[in-house]
């Protein structure tokens, strides 16, 4: 038994079809919005406030890269995905990432909401599936979410310090967390997604994409009061022809080109071993 | 321009070892200071790490001089 109490998988057999595409789509989701992330992080090695945050932010970007290796490795061995294929020749509209990543990160502030909103909304999710029932996920979710502590410290760090310093610094704040929420809400799914209910009732989660996303509010309604950073009261969501694969609504693009061309290393393309 | 606080930095690598001092960082919170510390020292897989304010430190002998009773 597993410590939600449910019966325990070790490969996909015997899991009910709803729960096992509802965590394919899930730990793709995660592994997406972790590359990206550990694509922004990297590209914010150089331009921080200060030294010590470039090492930081250098440091966030190596362990999410090493999340998405032991997520890829997952999905590999248990849906076949081909790594190099997930990231190589997708188009763009298929990534599941979290929407706030699709653009440049265009400054410190969105930087921070990018650290204090994005990144924990996906600690979040892993933090709901600790104890799986899907047993090859435990371990490799224990140790992301011990390496995901130092990634909120400095989320919720910067996120005080732009909200004491006030004026402008804690009003591009307040901007760029209210988009960022308003992305992750979409990309966590409206609160009656039959693919979530699955998972929580096969014990492979427990908690809802809805439970994450309220839980989630109430930890940035209560870092803005101490920050003094004015939150927006209620971001508005909308689902229309919402895609569980992608978790974007009908239309999206996903992230833009030349993110896409940095990220697959497409330059140097010509250099790859065995090519 | 607003100076940031200095934190000093101790770890350990081993239980049956002592707290060290492995170095410093400036940091505007104690949140922050965590966070730089562990990416910042991370030449060895801390089991201890903790961070102190340095104006928290008391100090018992005057910087630099040694006591006048010797050792």
């Amino acid at each position: 038994m597993s410590e939600t109490g449910a019966r325990e998988f070790e490969s996909l057999d015997g899991m009910p079809s709803a729960a096992a595409e509802g965590l394919h789509c899930l730990l793709w989701a995660l592994a997406d919005t972790k590359l990206l992330l550990g694509f922004h992080y990297g590209e914010w090695t150089f331009g921080t406030p200060e030294l010590e945050a470039a090492v930081a932010s250098c440091s966030l970007s190596q362990s999410e890269l090493g999340h998405v290796r032991l997520l890829h490795a997952i999905l590999k061995k248990h849906w076949n995905g081909d790594p190099d294929a997930i990231i190589e020749s997708r188009p763009a509209a298929a990534f599941a990432n979290t929407a706030y990543l699709d653009q440049p990160v265009d400054g410190w502030p969105a930087f921070v909401a990018m650290n204090a909103v994005v990144d924990l909304a996906a600690t979040r999710v892993l933090a709901s599936l600790r104890g799986s029932a899907f047993k090859p996920l435990r371990m490799s979710v224990d140790k992301m979410l011990d390496e995901e502590r130092h990634h909120a410290h400095h989320g919720r760090g910067w996120f005080r310090t732009l909200g004491r310093r006030g004026g402008a610094d804690a009003e591009q704040l307040a901007t760029a967390t209210g988009r960022a929420l308003g992305a992750v809400a979409v990309w966590l799914g409206p609160p009656d997604d039959p693919a979530d209910r699955a998972l929580t009732e096969a014990g492979i989660r427990r908690e809802s994409s809805f439970a994450v996303f309220t839980a989630l509010s109430e930890d940035l309604r209560q870092l803005a009061a101490e920050a003094g950073v004015a939150m927006p009261t209620a971001v508005p969501v909308a689902f229309a022809g919402w895609n569980p694969r992608t978790r974007r609504n009908v239309g999206a693009r996903g992230p833009a080109d030349d993110i896409l061309f940095h990220l697959r290393g497409e330059a140097n393309a010509m250099f790859r071993l065995g090519e | 321009m607003a100076v940031l606080p200095v934190y000093e930095v101790f770890a350990r690598a081993k239980h049956d070892e002592p707290l060290r001092h492995v170095g410093s960082v400036n940091a505007a919170d104690d949140e922050l200071a965590k966070a730089y510390a562990w990416t910042l020292y991370d030449e060895e897989s801390w089991i201890e790490m903790c961070v102190v304010r340095r104006e928290a430190i008391v100090p018992i002998t005057e910087h630099g001089k040694v006591p006048v009773w010797g050792n």
